[in-house]
């Protein structure tokens, strides 16, 4: 089968509304400063859309374990990350992310360079750990947290920092040392594709923990698979889809695997759904006879 | 072989990025300060360096907020400031409103987007971010018989004027502290620091009140700041 053609192809969307969330984010500091509109507020720490408030998870926690207390807006605003986890996963890390944003201009820029472009656009992983390393850093995240007695993610949350930069130049002309951290999280892509959002990254954690659950997951379907593997060396995180991974924790259902498979062995599918069609078969089976 | 050599050259790599990483974060930051560490988690907030509106007591202010930057982006006269990580260490992120560069001007809007409740909504008279302190060797018309003016600035700037910041039969103004809502418009639009002999001086400083929830703010705490 020949490769999906260009509006069916879901990295496309993908693409389209990563750079739409990063031009939202990017940009509010601009509308708020110049044109004091104050419809959409704040960035991935905290966005305010009109009434609407999100907070993201794990800073969340965070306020809430070193402050002691509960404030119950803030817990209203973690509902809607969460509930998105609960039924996608990490998508807001592949869908939303602006790091995931400027991860994949880099990766586009790398691939325009002739003869090596595509090689570079998918190196192989020059530097891996363990995957469960990525619990691990939630756990010390949290722990350091709690020594502290500060929150820390809401001060070096990479995602976070791209709008608070943008935010301190539109609004104070300056910007501040913690860009070091965006810059060191986009070198750290080189070794390795995407080595901070799958090792280090505590919010990725999170919303991994809790998309455990998830219910949008992308199914390995083996008869269909011929074995060319191009899913494998497609996939950021370095999960192995033809190997039956696909459905693992740390996969965040950015769908390269899916438009890059030729016989469409890899497909989203709703969890449930595909519980239904197996028992399914017997009662039809039952039927018939 | 080959893969020793790679073990190597990948050791390598993280000895060189974890080295210029630390030189990186350790010439950025201003070493003096780390003589003394208290300065990284001690409160930068004192005298004229305010928390905005409606702010939870300071010991817990920083734990609670999350450094989302709202309050700054929908006040409308820019006034509120965050702190950096070289002058505040743990505090860096958070609001504050320095009243000599622009003070607060108590439109209420950066309250009700708070997400964390580190700044709880409240009405404008309810408000105490500070308390005004008069300082009457310096004020010009509390040393009226040397200078010879009667100035009014402050008591006519004032949002609560009349109440918060009152004047006696000699036109001289004085602070009724249980009123007084620690904005910063006076201090921000007193002149005397053009009378040539203060050189420079405000004769209003907005003293902080940072250890009690709004309510439960008594007088004596007030008169003791």
């Amino acid at each position: 089968m020949a490769r999906k053609s260009f509006w069916k192809r879901i990295t496309i969307w993908r693409y389209l509304f990563l750079t739409a969330c990063f031009i939202t984010v990017v940009g509010n500091p601009f509308t708020n400063y110049y044109w004091d509109i104050n419809f959409i507020q704040g960035w991935f720490q905290s966005l305010g859309v009109g009434n609407l408030w999100v907070v993201s998870p794990l800073e969340g926690i965070e306020s809430i374990l070193t402050a002691k207390a509960f404030y119950m807006p803030s817990l209203v605003g973690m509902v809607v990350p969460v509930t998105l986890a609960f039924l996608m996963g990490r998508v807001f890390c592949s869908w939303m992310c602006p790091i995931e944003f400027l991860s994949m201009i880099t990766d586009k820029i790398l691939g325009l360079i002739p003869k090596w472009g595509t090689k570079l656009k998918y190196r192989p992983d020059l530097i891996r750990f363990p995957k469960r390393l990525l619990w691990f850093a939630l756990v010390a995240e949290l722990l350091l947290t709690m020594i502290v007695g500060y929150p820390l993610f809401v001060w070096w949350s990479p995602p976070g920092l791209v709008g608070r930069e943008t935010m301190f130049y539109v609004f104070y002309k300056h910007i501040t040392v913690e860009i070091a951290i965006v810059v060191l999280v986009l070198l750290l892509n080189l070794p390795t594709r995407r080595m901070f959002c799958r090792y280090f990254c505590p919010l990725g954690a999170t919303l991994a923990l809790i998309g455990k659950w998830r219910q949008l997951v992308i199914r390995y379907d083996a008869s269909v698979c011929v074995g060319c593997k191009v899913c494998d060396s497609r996939c950021p995180m370095g999960i192995k889809p033809s190997v039956g991974e696909s459905q693992s924790v740390y996969c965040w259902n950015c769908a390269e695997c899916v438009d890059a498979c030729p016989t469409s062995a890899l497909n989203f599918v709703w969890r449930d759904k595909g519980v239904l069609k197996v028992s399914s078969f017997p009662v039809a089976e039952e039927r018939k006879s | 072989m080959a893969k020793k050599k790679l073990t190597e050259s990948r050791r390598k790599f993280l000895k060189v990025s974890l080295g210029a990483f630390l030189s990186g974060a350790l010439t950025s930051c201003d070493l003096s300060r780390f003589k003394n560490p208290k300065t990284m988690v001690k409160s930068p907030i004192g005298p004229n360096i305010l928390r905005p509106p409606g702010a939870v007591p300071e010991d817990h202010f920083a734990q609670k907020c999350i450094r989302c930057g709202r309050c700054g982006e929908v006040c409308p006269y820019h006034c509120i400031k965050y702190f950096d990580v070289k002058e505040a260490g743990v505090f860096s992120g958070t609001p504050y409103i320095n009243v000599m560069e622009k003070p607060c001007y108590l439109c209420m809007k950066c309250v009700y987007v708070c997400p964390t409740g580190s700044l709880v909504p409240c009405a404008k008279e309810d408000v105490r971010m500070g308390v005004a302190v008069i300082n009457r060797q310096i004020c010009v018309t509390w040393q009226q018989e040397k200078t010879g003016l009667m100035c009014k600035t402050c008591f006519s700037v004032c949002p609560f004027s009349g109440v918060a910041i009152k004047i006696d039969h000699d036109f001289r103004p004085y602070i009724v502290e249980e009123n007084c809502t620690g904005c910063g418009i006076c201090a921000y639009s007193c002149i005397a620091d053009t009378w040539y002999e203060n050189k420079g001086k405000k004769a209003i400083t907005i003293m902080p009140i940072k250890w009690k929830k709004i309510k439960e703010i008594k007088l004596e705490d007030i008169k003791k700041s």
